[in-house]
């Protein structure tokens, strides 16, 4: 009897197409649950005690809204482009989708540092916790960015190979959720910080 | 390339970085049983402790070395062991273990899939859960001792590095083993789930699961939700002990020091590890009750009672128990109202329980009862799921936990309603695919002497601890010599120790079993307990995509046992039809 029975490739990539974005689903789902620990943390730590200071937001925050809102926008139009075969307009959509996703990191850093030179510090003697959680949270929300960037390197680079057509594209759907959800993230935390922490 | 050589790789992929899920599954059981074994030691030599407290002893001696001079454990090592016990059982036996190794076996198995939805995802969580494993172990011979503030790792003991002997380097190694194994199980419960959505064979709808796979499929979503949680309170903990941040600490003194951190509070990891904690004794319990049900369902020829109503209980179980955390710290001066909001949710879940209660008395219920060591441990679940349960009422109720909080009637408690529970789960589901899991057939005779042993000395161990804890003798305590009030418990740590000690040996009759039935128990026969369900259709012998050809295709429940016609003869002519048999023409498909 024949030792390979798992019918090779076709149902590997078959299990990969029927499985990859519900992977992601899951996972995102438990990175929500990770940062909602936080963002209860802050709320639990804010209401138990009395030096919980409101902290102004740096402009750079909000900076970085924008430039993360045009990225998602920009990588959707490059969905729709190579659905309808468009090859051009996807590695040009890419490519300005990671040039943002590295511009957001450095706003930022920016952000970082006006906070800093506000006085405002993660630790030690001077920090308090909403300055420490502040940090913590945007910190955090670049290191999931980062894996963020790394699927659009991987997907600019097959884009370039044009390893991407109207009936294959599951690697940029993949990237493109994850993407999405780091938008959306993002607001979510900004807005909380703005107004709830 | 030369034929040894080629050799050589093969065995690497095969036996260590398989990305088979029968291999992983193997590789989830024996570390998770080498685990628990380390586990049932430790509880073993600190029963000494308490049955005899200050006494020498040649084995805690020769096993300790400097941790106990002279034979008698320091008390600082106490804490270290109790609390390496817990973090062991619970996590690494019961959690890893348990769910590791059979939502690993079972799921492409039972619901018709060649493997997981990601081989190379599941292979990393067990890669991760055996690095975390090595981590905590080696975290026991390091300075200052391994964590000793507890299994719950409460700050300020965990969160200064200098509070104790046991806070130092052995807790930061405890909590880089958890952020490991955190990460070891979400890869895990992500691949059960879409697994388990995703790559069903045809005709498997979700009301055709066994229950076993709805029980992996809930456990792993609990999972998902809760140990994230845990991570983001791990992390915070992180920082307090090493970069100046004061989430949790406030206003503290050491050895006269006034300590910088301020403006944090230790409620806070309270909360935020009980919304893992709690979730947890769940992602313990449901496997086991997953299995049980299954096993008895099989074992009786009966088919399970109130199929639709298990999966509905299992599933409120699973709700409500992410809304249950505050019943955890009824004393930890948390408003009076809150207190009894939180009563009233925990006590709700003594409905589903219920409901589960009596299912599995219905389903036993005239059931013609094959008694295999798998049938027994299952009837021990329910033995302590009721009689664990019954005392949860107890603690649950905010106005009686008080009374009790901390002492050993809560340690009676929770050993008997999860420890027990789980790991009779657990021995049962062994002894039941033992003979999927390596192709041949346990010892009959001495599974059935490890059942009676365990049983007589488990209730033996925890049902005297709640007398204990009602006479107030606290948890976690070294010595009550101090206590005369306690003095005339003594006995009964005396009894306590020594079913203790018996209990630890009874456990070697199972290892003598499961490493002689591996290697030389007779060879497995296609379908050992007569079984409906799809795993036992694939070959014996384990294969790279699990059948040979086509996967089966499902047209029943896997619950049709002792299905009889008009005449009251068998449907089929036997007293089961597997989920692989069309149905009969005089047959209905009961909507079930
Ligand atoms: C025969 C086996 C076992 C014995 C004799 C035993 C005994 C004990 C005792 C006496 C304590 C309390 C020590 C103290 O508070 O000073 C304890 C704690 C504990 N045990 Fe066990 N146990 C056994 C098996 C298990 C199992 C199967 C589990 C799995 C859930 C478990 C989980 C725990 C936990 C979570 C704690 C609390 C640790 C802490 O206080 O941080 N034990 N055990
Ligand atoms: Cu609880």
């Amino acid at each position: 009897m024949a030792s390979i029975t798992l019918q090779d490739l076709n149902t590997k990539a078959e299990i990969r197409k029927k499985t990859a974005k519900p992977l992601l689903w899951i996972g995102i789902v438990s990175i929500v649950m990770f940062f909602s620990g936080w963002t209860s943390a802050v709320i639990v730590s804010k209401g138990g005690n009395g030096n919980w200071l409101n902290i102004e937001l740096p402009f750079a925050f909000s900076l970085s809204t924008i430039i993360i809102v045009l990225s998602s926008l920009l990588f959707h139009y490059g969905l729709i482009s190579i659905k309808k075969d468009n090859k051009k307009m996807l590695k040009l959509a890419v490519s300005l989708t990671l040039v943002l996703g590295l511009l957001f990191v450095v706003s930022q850093f920016y952000g970082w540092k006006e906070l800093y030179s506000n006085g405002i510090v993660a630790t030690g003697s001077s920090s308090t916790n909403a300055s420490s959680f502040i940090y913590l949270i945007t910190v955090f929300h670049v290191l999931h960015l980062l894996a963020g960037i790394i699927s659009l390197i991987v997907v600019s680079v097959k884009s370039y190979k044009e390893k991407y057509n109207s009936t294959n594209f599951l690697g940029v759907e993949v990237s493109i959720i994850y993407w999405h959800f780091l938008g959306a993230l993002w607001i979510y935390l900004f807005l909380f910080l703005k107004y709830i922490a | 390339m030369s034929t040894h050589h080629h050799h050589d790789q093969d065995f690497l992929f095969k036996y260590v970085f398989s990305q088979d899920h029968k291999m992983i599954s193997k590789q989830f059981l024996i570390t998770g049983f080498i685990m628990g074994f380390i586990g049932l030691i430790m509880s073993t030599l600190f029963r000494l402790q308490l049955g005899w407290p200050g006494e020498s002893f040649w084995i805690i001696d020769k096993l300790l070395g400097s941790w106990a001079e002279n034979g008698v454990m320091a008390p600082d090592k106490y804490l270290a062991l109790v609390t390496m016990h817990g973090t062991i059982m619970v996590f690494f036996l019961l959690t890893a273990g348990l769910s590791g190794t059979f939502s690993n076996l079972l799921i492409p198995l039972q619901i018709g899939a060649r493997d997981m939805a990601s081989g190379f995802l599941n292979m990393l969580s067990f890669w991760f859960f055996f690095l975390s494993s090595v981590i905590m172990l080696i975290s026991l011979g390091v300075e200052g001792g391994a964590a000793s503030a507890g299994w719950t790792i409460y700050p300020p003991l965990s969160a200064l590095p200098q509070a104790i002997p046991g806070s130092g380097l052995g807790m930061t190694l405890w909590l880089v083993a958890m952020a490991l194994f955190i990460v070891g199980s979400l890869l895990g419960s992500l691949n059960y789930i879409v697994t388990i959505l995703n790559l069903r064979t045809k005709g498997m709808s979700m009301t055709r699961l066994p229950l076993t796979i709805w029980a992996f499929l809930l456990t792993a979503i609990i999972g998902v939700v809760s140990f994230p949680v845990l991570l983001s309170a791990a992390l915070l903990l992180i920082f307090d002990r090493g970069f100046g941040t004061s989430f949790y600490l406030s206003d503290i003194y050491i050895g006269g020091q006034v300590l910088e951190h301020n403006g944090g509070s230790p409620i806070l990891f309270e909360h935020l590890f009980w919304f893992l904690g709690h979730p947890e004794v769940y992602i313990v319990l449901l496997p086991a009750l997953g299995i049980t049900s299954e096993i008895i369902s099989t074992m009786t020829r009966k088919p399970i009672f109130g199929y639709r109503a298990m999966i509905g209980s299992m599933v409120a179980i699973a709700f409500l128990s992410t809304i249950v955390w505050g019943h955890h710290m009824f004393v930890t001066g948390m408003n009076p109202f809150l207190g009894a909001v939180f009563t009233f949710t925990t006590l709700l879940i003594a409905i589903p329980s219920a409901v589960k209660v009596f299912n599995y008395l219905t389903t036993l219920w005239k059931g013609n009862i094959k008694f295999s060591p798998a049938t027994l441990f299952s009837i021990g679940l329910v033995s302590t799921f009721i009689s664990g349960g019954l005392t949860g009422l107890i603690l649950g109720d905010s106005a009686l936990d008080i009374n009790v909080h901390d002492t050993y009637f809560v340690v009676g408690h929770f050993h008997i309603v999860m420890g027990l529970s789980a790991i009779f789960g657990m021995f049962a589901g062994v002894y039941h695919w033992f003979p999927k899991l390596f192709g041949r057939m346990m010892n009959n005779k001495i599974g059935q002497l490890h059942f009676w042993i365990t049983i007589v000395c488990a209730y033996g161990i925890f049902f005297p601890m709640h007398f204990l804890g009602l006479a107030g003798v606290p948890r976690r305590y070294y010595t009550n010599s101090e206590f005369p009030l306690f003095d005339n418990l003594l006995d009964i740590n005396v009894l306590i120790s020594t079913f203790a000690i018996i209990i630890a040996f009874g456990q070697l009759l199972f290892l003598y079993n499961f490493v002689f039935s591996a290697l030389r128990g007779p060879k497995a026969p296609q379908n050992p307990w007569d079984s409906n369900s799809l795993e036992w259709t694939a070959p014996v012998e384990h294969i790279h995509g699990n059948w040979y050809g086509d996967i089966p295709e499902v047209y029943r429940w896997p619950y049709d046992y002792s299905k009889v016609d008009e005449n009251g003869e068998y449907i089929g002519g036997k007293d089961f039809i597997p989920q692989t048999t069309p149905l009969y023409d005089n047959e209905t498909d009961e909507a079930h």
